[in-house]
């Protein structure tokens, strides 16, 4: 029987590792996968704590929409990586400090 | 009538003030003279002093012997209730030095064109020399006591000026502080006695003093007071502003004499100040003539003849065993002196203290007197000794060699190379030594005749002072005839050492010449007098007072010539035969005698051992307190302040600036802190994050 917690230990873990991901790569994408993975495992605990509004679904409902959403974001994301890429001929975030100071 | 006499006295005065500014004018012109040489100064001068003499023979014919005292003054300045008068003063004695000291300065002033052509400062020469004329032509007719304390000063300033011409050599340089510095003792008298003057009688006008007003003779000592008589005459009373009759202790008066007395040996070069006259000669020669010789030295005794009435009967008779003893002294040194100039320097002082002498033993006129003919030949020897240390020069610098100019060891012979100066050189000497015919003769036997009559009914030690001045006419005679035999007598001595010398000789040119012909005419009776034997019918016994009067009464008026002459003409006999056989040496070298006359009685070595040493001793220790004490406490202030200042310093650098970095510091560090958070590192913002907020949840747990 799978159980809440299963489902919270596994958003967590996937969360943590999106974290890890986010905080530690060196590729625009990989950081975007990461980002992709911690809104998923916000998904999933959306979707977890659905079980708990079976009238309205309400939880799922929101995975949907939160997964549209990330859908769009991402394609705005790629783009500016794409527009960052032709701009600085690399996609590290760390060499891209034009800003800084 | 009145008003006539007046308007004349007024031209008389402005004569007198113009011959006096004349050389004022000259000094001015020729000090603001660009260069250093130039022609024009010398005639700018020269030319000044012949429009003085011109003007003083109009002033003396206008004033000699009328019995009229030509005296004007305008108020000077006021403090309190004193009125200080400046003026001018012409009577007889004021006339007859205005006209000595412009007749003697024009002849100077002509051979100086000549005789100093060659020099690189003529201009600085002749300025010097018409600020001389100047102050001792001002200093004649002045009259009061301050301006004549102020022409004093200025008389001994040129002349130290003068004497020091030549400033690079040392000699020149000792010679001029030495004169200046004796002057100054005589100053110090002067003032003090022009103080003590002033306390009694509440005048400094001369005229009221010592002239017409005479106060001088009412008042006397009596009990130890010095004071004025208690009954003045009503013309007294009118020009004395004083009202009532102040009693002062009899010591001032003495002091007063004391005073006047230094301020005439310093000028006129007495013992016991004596010593700087023969160091003077290291001037130019021509100055030697006009002042040292002259007329300066003459300053002195013209201010006893002006203060004359001061003195009472002790004074006198210690100017008189004064004036005696440098005389004696003096002519006693000039014996066995070799440098030409220093002869003649000792024969001035000699014949100064007959001038004191004769002031002493109340020969008044026959001491001024003696001033006038003494200033003439003197002045005439001393020129002639400027030619020969020229032409001494000349054989040096032809030759090279290396000789003395001025040693008359080296000279002789000049008689046939020189034949102008040598007549005019013995007539000169003939004059010094007082032989008839010559104006010496009749100045110096009024002098000598009464010295004579002054011992009548005094006690037996003063006996001896004519006695003395007898001996030293006989000196003079002496010496006299030694300089002129060995200079111009024999043959030319160099040429016994060095055989092959070139000789280019001459008397020079009209500039020599002509003040030599001016000055032996002074030499000759006849200017003075119209009988050549007797003295007394000299013209100038005419216009100045005669005390004890002219007759001839006793026997000396005939003995004392006679003698005079006869033994003088025996001693220049003895001398000359002594000194025409042509060895330097005659007399041995030696002895305590010699050795005393020829180092001038030893006086500067006692000067020196007594005087200067401590003095310099007393400077070195004031300068060693000075330097260690004085200076040492102000660098130990200075070093204490160094300190402090850098305690400040420090300070200041490092904490007072120190908080403000320290801050600085803070600031910054945080700033770097802060910027540390985004450097542009998009991941790093976000792992911040984390770290904050999971410090949170720790923290949270934790509390």
């Amino acid at each position: 029987m799978i159980s809440l917690t299963d489902f919270l230990m596994v958003s967590a873990a996937l969360f943590c590792i999106g974290l890890y991901m986010i905080v530690s790569k060196h590729n625009a994408i990989q950081i975007l996968i990461g980002i992709e993975l911690m809104l998923n495992a916000a998904n999933l605990n959306l979707v977890a704590f659905g079980k708990y509004d079976s009238l309205n679904n309400g939880g799922q409902m929101f995975a949907l929409f939160a997964i549209v959403l990330a859908a769009a974001t991402t394609a705005v994301a790629l783009a500016i990586i794409l527009n960052v890429y032709k701009k600085y001929k690399t996609i590290d975030p760390d060499r891209i400090d034009k800003l800084r100071d | 009538m009145n008003n006539f006499l007046q308007a004349i006295d007024t031209l008389t005065i402005k004569f007198a003030l113009t011959a006096v500014l004349l050389p004022l004018l000259a000094f001015v012109f020729n000090f603001l003279l660009p260069g250093r040489k130039s022609k024009l100064a010398g005639w700018v001068s020269t030319v000044a002093i012949l429009f003085s003499v011109v003007l003083s023979v109009s002033v003396f014919a206008k004033v000699w012997n009328t019995g009229h005292v030509v005296h004007q003054q305008v108020i000077w300045f006021t403090i309190g209730n004193t009125v200080v008068y400046a003026g001018v003063l012409l009577n007889n004695l004021s006339v007859l030095m205005l006209l000595l000291v412009s007749v003697i300065a024009l002849p100077v002033h002509i051979y100086s064109t000549a005789y100093m052509k060659h020099d690189g400062n003529i201009n600085r020469y002749f300025a010097y020399l018409s600020l001389f004329c100047f102050s001792m032509l001002a200093l004649v007719v002045v009259d009061n006591l301050v301006l004549f304390y102020a022409l004093w000063e200025l008389v001994g300033f040129s002349s130290y000026l003068l004497i020091g011409f030549w400033f690079t050599r040392d000699k020149a340089v000792q010679a001029n502080k030495k004169a200046f510095i004796m002057n100054r003792i005589g100053d110090i008298g002067l003032l003090t006695a022009i103080i003590i003057i002033f306390i009694q009688f509440r005048t400094f006008d001369i005229d009221s003093l010592f002239g017409s007003g005479n106060l001088m003779s009412y008042s006397g000592v009596h009990d130890g007071i010095w004071s004025l008589w208690h009954n003045l005459p009503i013309n007294v009373r009118l020009i004395w502003p004083r009202e009532r009759l102040v009693q002062l202790p009899s010591m001032l008066q003495y002091i007063a004499f004391g005073g006047i007395f230094l301020a005439v040996a310093a000028k006129s070069a007495q013992f016991p100040l004596h010593t700087w006259l023969p160091d003077a000669m290291e001037g130019p020669t021509s100055v030697s003539a006009l002042i040292h010789a002259a007329t300066m030295v003459a300053a002195g005794v013209f201010l006893l003849a002006r203060v004359y009435p001061l003195f009472n009967d002790a004074e006198l008779t210690i100017l008189a065993v004064v004036g005696c003893f440098t005389a004696f002294m003096a002519a006693s040194i000039a014996l066995t002196q070799t440098d030409l100039k220093r002869i003649l320097a000792y024969s001035t002082i000699s014949q100064l203290g007959y001038m004191v002498m004769a002031m002493g033993i109340g020969a008044y006129t026959s001491s001024l007197f003696h001033l006038v003919t003494h200033a003439f030949f003197k002045c005439l020897l001393f020129l002639v000794a400027g030619i020969v240390i020229h032409q001494m020069q000349h054989i040096k610098e032809d030759n090279q060699l290396d000789i003395d100019p001025q040693n008359i060891n080296n000279m002789g012979g000049l008689r046939k190379k020189l034949p102008f100066t040598f007549v005019v050189a013995v007539i000169g000497a003939l004059a010094l030594i007082g032989l008839p015919l010559t104006s010496g003769y009749l100045s110096k036997d009024g002098i000598l005749i009464k010295s004579f009559e002054w011992t009548g009914g005094r006690s037996g030690i003063l006996k001896v002072v004519p006695v003395i001045a007898l001996l030293t006419t006989w000196l003079t005679a002496f010496y006299v005839t030694r300089l002129i035999v060995k200079v111009f007598f024999g043959e030319l001595r160099l040429l016994h050492i060095k055989p092959g010398i070139k000789l280019n000789l001459s008397d020079g040119n009209w500039q020599y010449k002509l003040p030599l012909a001016l000055l032996v005419l002074g030499c000759f009776f006849p200017l003075f007098s119209t009988n050549f034997l007797v003295y007394e019918q000299a013209w100038i016994f005419k216009g100045l007072p005669n005390a004890g009067g002219l007759e001839r009464d006793n026997v000396y008026h005939t003995l004392v010539p006679a003698g005079v002459n006869i033994l003088s003409i025996l001693v220049m006999y003895g001398a000359y035969t002594i000194y025409i056989k042509r060895r330097n040496n005659p007399f041995p070298q030696k002895g305590v005698l010699f050795n005393l006359s020829f180092n001038a009685w030893y006086f500067d070595a006692v000067y020196n051992k007594v005087i200067v040493e401590p003095v310099l001793l007393l400077c070195r220790f004031a300068f060693w307190f000075d330097r260690r004490v004085v200076d040492g406490l102000v660098k130990r202030i200075a070093k204490t302040g160094i300190a402090l200042s850098k305690l400040a310093d420090w300070t200041d650098r490092h904490i007072v600036d120190g908080f403000l970095h320290l801050l600085v510091a803070i600031v910054k560090g945080i700033g770097n802190f802060a910027r540390m958070f985004h450097g542009g590192k998009v991941q790093y913002y976000l792992f911040s994050m984390l770290v904050v907020i999971l410090v949170l949840f720790i923290l949270k747990i934790v509390i």
